[in-house]
């Protein structure tokens, strides 16, 4: 069969600064990597790596970002991420760093993968909450994860538990 | 499931920012940290309480160190970061350590030769790589991964764990992401997963062993001397059975 295949890179902005969460843009991100890759591969890797390459999901609540890349050429995207150390955007500058969650072969796999992490998050946010009125919250999304997961299997959406955590975070 | 360890974390003198940083690989995903005291020739500090229960403590000194002295102990593994070839030579071969740090800041000054490193891998010494400079600077960067070349293609990427010599939460980098860096270094894939999770135990493993005798017999403080008297007396019938 004929079909340029991918891989899919599921990453985390973390970063101890809140504000450059919500300052993530895909086109801000995606410039980021290229110019890292160009930094630590040079010609070649910018090159190679700027094919197949784009920023397909992005969700500044929790700060996942999902890059594209070709087959060929995913060693050498993954192996420049640990070099970026900052977040330029508007002329702000946040210190960050990009943490690798998963490699996957198609959106379909990182979003499964999305999903169990979301639950996971969501759990350890209830162990560490102290407020009443967060608490209820997140085990509200609790429980309606488990029953959408229940339901129906890929059809759930991870961004409806990201923003409510998000916003218990804050 | 493999469990990955950061064997590097400098010690500030600031607990709180100390605490920040085991948190922060806690949450990236490392089962065991260590925290590294960098000392100087016969001058050690004290363990310092321990704020999260995983964690363990590690020297770095930059000369050789008597491993008679009794402060050694309280340690759980000792690494030794050598600046000369004899040195470094002595510390594969005859040395009581764990570890040995390879320089990452400079050109080597030293050839690796083959048969210290080989005795050393005998041994069970581990070879320790750290990337927090190759993070911050561009020509750190070039002598880190020159340096690793070198050191793979005497030790065929046996024995290598590479860990962060992180100073602030921000310079540590997740499991994945240290196994991809390895890769960079000349591992192949198997041992830069390796070098994260399995060689890290190995050396922890061996710290653990030059605290008990020839890793037969280990001391357990218990609260009722009955039990003291218990422990001698197998470790004598080992030692019998063993000569």
């Amino acid at each position: 069969m004929v079909r340029f295949k991918h891989r899919y890179l599921l990453c985390e902005v973390v970063s101890d600064d809140p504000r450059c969460r919500l300052s993530l843009e895909d086109r801000v991100l995606g410039g980021l990597v290229r110019d890292t890759i160009a930094r630590v591969h040079g010609t070649f890797g910018a090159a190679a790596c700027s094919i197949g390459f784009a920023v397909r999901y992005l969700n500044a609540y929790t700060g996942i970002v999902l890059l594209r890349c070709r087959k060929e050429f995913y060693r050498l995207v993954w192996s420049a991420l640990p070099f970026i150390t900052y977040l330029e955007n508007r002329g702000h500058h946040y210190p960050c760093f990009l943490n690798t969650l998963h490699v996957g072969g198609t959106i379909r796999t990182c979003q499964k993968f999305l999903i169990q992490y979301n639950r996971r998050q969501l759990l350890i946010l209830l162990q560490n909450c102290t407020d009443e009125g967060e608490r209820e919250a997140i085990q509200k999304s609790v429980t309606r994860s488990c029953l959408l997961e229940e339901s129906s299997a890929g059809e759930e959406l991870s961004d409806s538990g990201g923003e409510e955590a998000a916003e218990a975070m804050e | 499931m493999a469990a990955f360890a950061d064997l590097d974390l400098r010690a500030g003198s600031d607990l709180k920012a100390l605490r920040g940083l085991v948190e922060n690989a806690a949450h990236l995903g490392y089962s065991v940290v260590a925290i590294n005291h960098v000392v100087e020739f016969k001058e050690k500090k004290q363990e310092i309480e321990k704020p999260v229960a995983v964690s363990e403590l590690f020297t770095t000194l930059p000369i050789v160190q008597r491993a008679t002295s009794s402060r050694v102990r309280l340690y759980d593994i000792v690494a030794v970061f050598p600046k000369t070839e004899k040195l470094f030579h002595v510390a594969c071969t005859h040395l009581d350590v764990d570890l040995v740090c390879v320089t990452v800041t400079e050109k080597l000054p030293f050839y690796f030769k083959r048969p210290p490193i080989n005795v050393a891998i005998d041994r069970g010494v581990g070879f320790e790589l750290v990337y927090s400079p190759a993070i911050k600077d561009s020509t750190m960067r070039r002598y880190t991964i020159s340096n690793a070349l070198n050191l793979m293609q005497v030790c065929k990427g046996k024995n290598v764990i590479i860990s962060s010599a992180a100073e602030r939460p921000l310079e540590i980098r997740g499991p994945y992401d240290v196994a991809n860096l390895g890769l960079l270094f000349g591992l192949s894939e198997s041992d830069a997963k390796a070098a994260v999770s399995t060689n890290c135990r190995a050396v922890l493993l061996h710290g653990e062993t030059r605290k008990t005798a020839f890793g037969i017999i280990s001391t357990v403080k218990k609260p009722r001397t009955s039990e003291v008297d218990d422990d001698s007396l197998p470790a004598c019938k080992k030692a019998k059975c063993e000569s």
